[in-house]
């Protein structure tokens, strides 16, 4: 046997010993009103080791001890005075702390009606009498494993469900905050509608605002290829990235071109990440932006009610997966009165009752039909508009993150 | 996902259909061991029924296309449709591999 078989063949056997002796250091219960087969159960789970065995006579009895400590399993029997086998057994499933204890009935009674009855009333398994010591063990050993390993899969479970919403916690925290919203209305002119809403699985989606001077301000969407905790992680590792390098904030195509190279070399072969990332300037009223293959953003140049929202360039070279990529610089006007919306594709790629994807046409189609429809109120309400059609389509199924950036210039507090 | 095999002239042919996503990452990637220069001097991957792709099939897009490339073997996607077609655009593949379109 090679050495690391030796290592694993090792640790699987301290790993059977440790169960072996979590088994044996069960908690038995056995209710039994009759003394002698009350002490011969216990004598027959003491050969095997068991050790932690307690006794009651009754239904009442039994529920007193179990008040003091919860065993981990209980062998039953069916008819006893005060409070009989099928009462406990419904008793004991009513209650949240021991609706999961595996219950052993040992009874005399084997008609199909009580049989059934006890299964009925929670009841997890059954032996009739008379006691038959191989098999009060054997089932004694296949329900503690089961409920030790059921525990072991809960605890689990719950563990990596906290640790999870934890991780999206921070991930919520990446976006800006209301207040920051505000600031930016009142610094430049810019009423910005911001939605992020992490599927039900972490997810890669992440964006983010940063102002560069009085006059320009940054800001981006990006989404990581994948789902789950990779996918979430890159999202940190970009934007720690992103803080690093406010030089470039002002170059979009210069920064996507240093982001790429930074990804190509941190990232598997074959993640990647789409990006938009714009600079507003404000004193001239332009907008620069490169893209990364990021969905087509949605652009209004101007507030004139017979200007509608049209698909632009997005077209690039997803960060990651090419080394020295150049990136386009778009350059477009955006006057007062101008809207920018930006998006993940879970918005687009939503099924449609009819079939298909609503995709980026039927979206620029229903934008439009949207911000016409609510002309009069503000970009608020065309947005929380937006986000209800996806949650009528996509029902309580989204299994991806869905964020909506909506930008808005409204002037300048001095050109007001 | 799935997939056909085709193997005539030196010509290696992947016919992926249905759906190319997260979950088929380890089943695409046996399909590329396959890839090798001593037995074909082309690898073609055929979109043409291919119906939808997410951004882990597009990766692996990529990742075929390395494989390829590593191996010295010629590639080509041919025949994308919809939003296959689409997301390959938008993500400037054919500057980097040849594309052929029914």
């Amino acid at each position: 046997m090679s050495s690391a078989a030796s290592d694993t063949q090792s640790t699987i056997e301290q790993l059977k010993t440790r169960h072996d002796v979590k088994i044996k250091n069960a908690r038995i219960l056995v209710v039994e009103d009759s003394d002698l087969i009350r002490e011969l159960i216990g004598a027959c789970l003491m050969t095997d080791g068991y050790f932690n065995i307690s006794y009651a006579e009754n239904g009442q009895d039994a529920l007193e001890v179990i008040e003091l400590q919860v065993p981990d399993l209980i062998v039953l029997d069916l008819e006893m005075p005060i409070m009989d086998g099928f009462e406990l057994c419904k008793e004991l499933r009513s209650r949240q702390s021991t609706a999961s204890i595996p219950i052993l009935i040992q009874s005399g009674r084997d008609t199909a009606a009580d049989i059934t009855r006890a299964f009925d009333l929670g009841a997890t398994d059954m032996i009739v009498k008379p006691i038959k010591k191989f098999e009060i063990l054997a089932r004694t050993k296949v329900h503690l494993e089961h409920r030790f390993f059921v525990e072991k899969l809960t605890d689990f479970h719950d563990r990596v469900a906290s640790e999870l919403e934890q991780a999206r916690q921070l991930q919520l925290d990446i976006c800006p905050s209301k207040e920051e919203l505000i600031s930016f209305h009142s610094l430049y002119g810019l009423r910005i509608g911001w939605h992020y809403e992490p599927s039900s699985e972490l997810g890669g989606d992440i964006g983010g605002i940063y102002p560069i001077d009085e006059n320009r301000i940054a800001f981006y969407i990006a989404d990581f290829s994948g789902h789950g905790v990779a996918a979430a992680l890159n999202t940190f590792r970009m934007q720690t990235w992103l803080s690093s390098s406010a030089n470039l904030y002002s170059s979009p195509d210069l920064l996507l071109k240093a982001l790429n190279q930074f990804l190509y070399q941190s990232l598997p072969r074959g993640s990647y990440a789409t990006m938009l990332f714009g600079c507003l300037d404000l004193t001239n009223n332009v907008l620069e932006y490169s893209a990364a293959g990021t969905q087509p953003p949605l652009l209004k140049q101007s507030s004139a009610p017979f200007d509608l929202f049209s698909l632009f360039e997005s077209k690039g070279m997803p960060l990651g997966l090419r080394p020295d990529w150049d990136y386009a610089l778009n350059i477009v006007d955006f006057p007062i009165g101008a809207q920018l919306i930006l998006y993940s594709d879970a918005l687009v790629e939503v099924d449609l009752t009819d079939g298909g994807f609503l995709g980026e046409k039927g979206l620029e189609q229903e934008v439009n039909e949207i911000w016409k429809t609510h002309h009069e109120h503000s970009p608020t309400k065309c947005l929380s508009e937006l986000i209800d059609r996806f949650h009528r389509r996509a029902g309580s199924n989204a299994n991806d993150d869905l964020t909506i950036i909506h930008i808005k210039n409204e002037g300048q507090a001095n050109d007001v | 996902m799935k997939e056909q095999i085709k193997k005539s002239d030196g010509i290696l042919e992947i016919i992926i259909s249905e759906k190319l996503t997260f979950e088929d990452h380890n089943k695409f990637r046996e399909l590329l061991k396959m890839v090798n220069k001593d037995q074909q001097s082309q690898c073609q991957i055929n979109l043409k029924h291919l119906e939808s792709i997410d951004s882990a099939g597009l990766g692996m897009l990529m990742i075929a296309f390395e494989t390829a490339e590593k191996e010295g073997v010629g590639f080509e996607i041919r025949s994308p449709t919809g939003q296959v077609k689409r997301l390959l655009e938008i993500s400037q593949f054919d500057r980097v591999m040849t594309i052929t379109h029914d």
